[in-house]
């Protein structure tokens, strides 16, 4: 493997954690081997800050944009787990669901996920993209615009307005909803909602439905680390908001692979829930 | 008359039509000059970035004024010929374009949610363009696609894997923006007429913003393999306004079994 992923030698899966036959996971193995010689994927990234023997320096101070705000641009990979179960790090207490959630939950772990959308190629939606195990580029919004997140997995995008619209009331619910952002006490605050009724939260299937809004505190720690705090708030779905922190690792020196999965769609064969 | 039969363009049709009353579909686009009476006026000034042009918006194709309005698809790349210039194929390459155009495009990738590729992507979709430092953004409305193209002055990848959309590096030469595409795949359509394509294909795409609403695209297709000669069109795009993209997601995949081509 050419990529590291996260100091881990076991290799991403992106569905179905629990797949029982390893046939896929070796697929993706051996198509991530054949690529990774070609493409840009070894070339110097510009603007990255760099130790005396010209590798990356990764614990340099976390840049700052031209207006003085937290720079978070860049391609970034998340830590493993949380893409299975964004709630890891949180007691089973800690995400009350309603009993029809709790039950909804119960059925998609019993049925290991099999029912889950991102099998017929539809994007993971928010906070998923944010913790799949392929990264993601953010692109500044130069000129106050839209900032810009390219997720690898699927290849997909999401814009996050900057200039200061609200979200929009009562919208055609999205994948990955509508997003507008600001800059609070040295973080990134990204707010969404405008979801569509049957998100999956994580490769585990927490539920969300229409009325979720999401917060994404993106808190850049240094030049090569930044947290996500994301805060799920569906009140149809939970007795009260919950709060979680993703950690991201800065991949320098590589760029965006093509995944395209309606390219290869054998997930759907090879799901082996009951 | 080229897709009596296209389903899937009513079906995304009816979807976009009932979107249009929600999201940030009427939402004032910024900096955008106006008339006295409010409207965007389009044929101000092109906007400047950083002492370039800025290409920066969301674009629609313009109908060519060579097909009477009222035809239901033009995204032929036929219609952008200069008149009397001729798509010299590989004898190879007109027997399966014939084949396609023969069966009303059947079997094209769209059918199967794979991805429209250059310059195809701009012929069916809308799409914002967003300039940044070393790097410009194409992200298509149909299917969610994004295509980057990189400004930094990096080379090309030596042999890269095939990707739909390619590896594209960019330059401003004057006020044209100047695309070099390689390393495509060998299976997307050019168009949905089929114009075909090998590996081997480079792409030049010249970009000409020649006031606020309005682009010009000249296209010089390279492909020995496929084509006995390089050949160019040239597309003009017109500025949508005061909207946003749609998300629009090809997830039902259920085009490829009603489609009718013989």
């Amino acid at each position: 493997m050419g990529r590291t992923w996260w100091g881990s030698e076991k290799p991403p899966v992106y569905n179905f954690p629990r797949m029982k036959p390893t046939v896929l996971l070796w697929v993706i193995l051996l198509i991530a081997c054949g690529t990774l010689s070609a493409q840009w994927l070894k070339i110097p990234t510009p603007g990255i800050p760099r130790t005396p023997d010209g590798k990356p320096d990764l614990s340099a101070p976390a840049p700052k944009t031209a207006e003085g705000k937290p720079d978070v641009s860049g391609l970034w990979q998340p830590a493993p787990g949380y893409v299975e179960n964004v709630a890891k790090d949180l007691k089973p207490e800690d995400v009350p669901m309603r009993p029809w959630a709790q039950m909804l939950y119960q059925h998609r772990r019993d049925t290991l996920s099999k029912e889950d959308p991102t099998g017929w190629c539809n994007p993971g939606g928010v906070p998923r993209s944010d913790a799949v195990p392929y990264p993601f580029k953010i692109v500044p919004a130069a000129g106050g615009g839209e900032m810009m997140i390219l997720y690898e997995a699927v290849h997909s995008y999401r814009q996050v307005f900057m200039d200061g619209r609200a979200l929009p009331k009562d919208p055609n619910p999205n994948w990955l909803g509508y997003s507008v952002g600001r800059y609070e006490d040295g973080a990134l605050v990204v707010e969404s909602s405008g979801f569509v009724e049957n998100s999956w939260l994580d490769n585990g299937g927490h539920p969300g439905t229409e009325s979720l809004h999401v917060t994404e505190r993106f808190k850049r720690k240094d030049f090569g680390h930044m947290d996500i705090e994301v805060t799920i708030d569906d009140p149809k779905t939970y007795t009260k908001p919950w709060t979680v922190t993703i950690p991201l690792k800065l991949m320098p020196d590589t760029e965006l692979l093509e995944y395209i999965c309606t390219e290869n769609n054998k997930d759907l064969e090879h799901l082996v829930g009951k | 008359m080229l897709f009596r039969k296209r389903q899937s363009a009513a079906a995304i049709l009816l979807f976009s039509s009932l979107s249009l009353h929600a999201q940030w579909m009427r939402y004032p686009s910024a900096g955008t000059p106006r008339l006295a009476n409010g409207k965007p006026d389009l044929t101000a000034a092109t906007p400047k970035l950083d002492g370039h042009p800025d290409l920066s918006g969301i674009w629609k194709i313009a109908r060519p004024n060579t097909i009477p309005e009222g035809t239901a698809s033009y995204a032929s790349l036929q219609y952008w010929t200069k008149e009397g210039i001729d798509i010299q194929m590989q004898p190879w390459a007109k027997a399966l374009f014939e084949k396609r155009y023969g069966s009303f495009g059947v079997g094209r990738p769209s059918e199967h949610c794979l991805p429209h590729s250059i310059p195809d992507a701009m012929l069916v979709s809308n799409f914002k363009i967003k300039q940044d430092a070393g790097l410009t953004l194409f992200l298509y409305e149909e299917f969610m696609r994004f295509r980057q193209i990189f400004t930094d002055g990096r080379p090309f990848p030596k042999d890269p894997a095939p990707a739909w959309f390619g590896y594209s590096t960019g330059k401003w030469e004057g006020d044209s923006f100047v695309v070099e595409t390689m390393g495509y795949n060998d299976l997307s359509w050019l168009d949905d007429a089929g114009h075909p394509h090998s590996e081997a294909m480079v792409t030049t795409e010249r970009f000409q913003r020649r006031d606020f609403g309005h682009m010009e695209m000249e296209l010089t297709v390279n492909d020995p393999k496929a084509y006995l000669k390089p050949w160019s069109v040239t597309m003009q795009f017109v500025l949508m306004p005061d909207t946003e993209l749609i998300e629009d997601l090809c997830d039902n995949e259920r085009d490829g079994t009603h489609m009718v081509g013989k």
